[in-house]
């Protein structure tokens, strides 16, 4: 049996000549803009390249690369004060997630539903974290937690941190509450639920994407806080942020080049954990901050 | 017949802040019945259902299930169970764990919980999707899934809010003839809210005909459509062919053109004004009967529809009627009347509604 073959059918249409220069003039790049992007995304992370590199610095240079080593991470391994102040940034940065996730959460539900104007107030204040300065909200934090006789200690970044945080989460869930069908919330009271199992059963599941997504988003932002967390930071142990600021006033080690490297690599996988997250649960949107939907 | 209702309205009125829904409401649904409120959108019809179903609560009056008082219980303590306009299906549940959501509310045990789910999978035909997500059904799919969670309850009384109002036509025929057959398999009574009087009529052992928070008429599909008891009843139900004019002697004079003749009517005194109301499908165009009332028009448009034909008939200046007859007398076209013809027309004298 012979195959005919039918070329017009199936071949894809080529552009004619003509088609071809009058696609081309619009299509054209202006190579300028190409430029000034290019120059941009150097001046933007030329420096944190240069600082992900000289972490493999096997010299204690900070100008000459000697050759590839793990000197430095080794280095930051064994040092007490950096460890146990990854520790205390890590711990702060866990509780700081699950307080202000909880919290921010049952904010969401409470401001999509009460539609009274204090409600609608309360909406609008809610915002003002977001766009306040955060050197004025640590210093706040701070002169707060002196005025109240509150000794500065891990406990009151933690507190900080969850007040911070708290705009981030419902600014997220408030679109994703929004949108829920309030007949679903029904059907389950419809079905023997009472209204917190109704809550529990059907409307959490229905936010979980957004809820995960949201938690990892708060997780990186406080663990790369600095300006927070160094005035409203104890003495011992400090977040690493705060330490490494410290370190430095005496002179850059190359150790903080490998905790900075560390640092970044997990802020990156995070993020992308964060915007990968509602794809898991087969639906887009999710942290609509960052995707900009 | 049971002597106590499934559910009764007593004196339920329902007021929102600017408007009110429901006004004073009285009605009794037998157990076992197809029960439907019709309406047209904004009458009450849907509100009256929040409030068997405890998802509002009324300003004032009670609801009553099986004669007990629920109008201060939640909806979670009601034995009712709905089925939701939305459907309301829960996204992040299989098909089979939303119909076993209520079961497992009540505690049933898993043996019995697996057993009811398969059995309402395969009254509502879906045993082959039980482990599928909602979100991946087609519309008449998740309708019965909504269906299914709803039934497998038992519930003693099922509340529907225009359940199919989202399907297509083909589909929503296909959903009535078998919606109808499920409730006489499984004999419990179903309050149906549409606003759809087809649907009412196809589907309803009896009908309450509602308008602005009020009922308007209640009664077997047979009795609102034949004997609508107001204007409006009359005009909602299908075509109608309201006309007005003055009684007088078995006739109703329109304000212009002929007298109607209407046959006597005992307790309509001479020089009423009332409305008349002859159905498109009760007025003859050919092989009149004697004692018929008699009339003569125009043809103004002339609309085929496959198996019947829609005639624009003027009587007068003002008045058209829409007369309505099946493609078997003149089943060709050019047997067919066409615009500016004058036609002979007429109607059994007990078929012409007249309400003062």
């Amino acid at each position: 049996m012979t195959i005919v073959k039918l070329p017009s059918a199936t071949a894809p249409s080529r552009p004619t000549a003509r088609n071809r220069t009058r696609r081309g003039r619009a299509d054209r790049k202006p190579r300028i803009l190409i430029a000034v992007t290019g120059l941009f995304f150097a001046l933007l992370y030329l420096p944190i390249a240069v600082v992900a590199l000289f972490s493999f610095n096997s010299k204690k240079s900070l100008t000459v690369f000697g050759g590839f080593s793990l000197r430095w991470y080794r280095a930051f391994v064994h040092d007490d004060v950096l460890i146990s102040s990854l520790g205390t940034s890590l711990r702060i940065s866990l509780v700081a997630m699950a307080g202000s996730v909880v919290l921010g959460v049952a904010l969401a539900l409470g401001l999509v539903r009460c539609r009274t104007r204090l409600g609608s107030l309360a909406g609008l204040i809610m915002l003002v974290p977001l766009i306040t300065p955060e050197i004025v909200t640590g210093v706040a934090s701070m002169l707060l937690f002196k005025g109240l006789g509150v000794a500065l200690s891990t406990g009151t970044v933690m507190l900080a941190e969850i007040t911070f945080s708290i705009s981030y989460v419902t600014v997220i869930l408030r679109s994703r509450v929004a949108a829920l069908n309030p007949e679903v919330e029904e059907a389950a009271m419809d079905l023997g639920a009472t209204r917190w199992q109704a809550v529990r059963l059907v409307t959490l599941p229905a936010l979980l994407p957004a809820v995960l997504a949201s938690a990892v988003l708060i997780f990186a932002l406080v663990f790369d806080d600095f300006v927070l967390a160094y005035f409203t930071t104890g003495v011992d142990p400090q977040p690493l942020s705060v330490r490494i600021y410290s370190a430095i006033r005496f002179g850059v080690q190359p150790t903080i080049n490998a905790v900075g490297t560390l640092m970044l690599a997990g802020s990156i996988a995070l993020i992308a954990l964060a915007l990968f997250i509602p794809r898991l649960f087969g639906r887009r949107g999710g942290l609509d901050i960052l995707s900009g939907e | 017949m049971d002597a106590t209702p499934a559910v009764r309205l007593d004196g339920v009125s329902k007021r929102f802040a600017d408007s009110s829904a429901v006004h004073r409401l009285d009605l009794d649904i037998e157990a076992g019945h197809f029960f439907s409120l019709l309406g047209p959108s904004g009458c009450g019809k849907t509100t009256s259902l929040r409030m068997i179903g405890g998802f509002s609560d009324p300003s004032e009056g009670s609801v009553l299930l099986a004669g007990e008082d629920v109008t201060a219980l939640p909806p979670n303590r009601r034995n009712v169970n709905t089925v939701f306009q939305s459907y309301a299906l829960f996204d992040h549940l299989s098909v089979a764990d939303n119909v076993a959501f209520g079961l497992k509310r009540q505690g049933v045990a898993k043996a019995e919980i697996r057993q009811r789910v398969g059995e309402m999978l395969d009254l509502v035909q879906l045993a082959g999707l039980a482990d599928r997500r909602p979100r991946t059904l087609s519309g008449g799919q998740r309708q019965r899934v909504a269906l299914a969670r709803a039934l497998v309850n038992r519930p003693a009384v099922l509340l529907l809010d225009e359940p199919l109002a989202a399907l297509d036509l083909k589909l929503r025929r296909q959903m009535q003839v078998e919606l109808k057959q499920i409730q006489r398999e499984v004999g419990i009574t179903f309050v149906f809210v549409t606003h759809d009087q087809d649907e009412a009529l196809t589907m309803s052992d009896r009908i309450a005909v509602m308008n602005e928070g009020r009922i308007e008429q209640c009664g077997t599909p047979e009795d609102v459509y034949e004997h609508p008891a107001t204007r409006f009843v009359a005009s909602f139900m299908g075509t109608s062919n309201l006309m007005t004019g003055t009684y007088r002697a078995g006739e109703v004079a329109l304000e212009q053109g002929p007298a109607l003749p209407v046959g006597a009517r005992t307790g309509i005194a001479d020089g009423t004004a009332v409305s008349v109301s002859v159905r498109p499908e009760k007025i003859w165009l050919s092989d009149f009967e004697p004692g018929m009332s008699m009339l003569r028009g125009v043809i103004r448009e002339t609309v085929y529809s496959g198996p019947t034909t829609t005639y624009l008939i003027e009587l007068a200046p003002g008045v058209t009627l829409s007369v309505l007859e099946q493609n078997t007398a003149r089943a060709r076209m050019e047997d067919r009347w066409s615009g500016g013809e004058t036609v002979e027309f007429g109607w059994r004298p007990e078929h012409c509604l007249v309400l003062a």
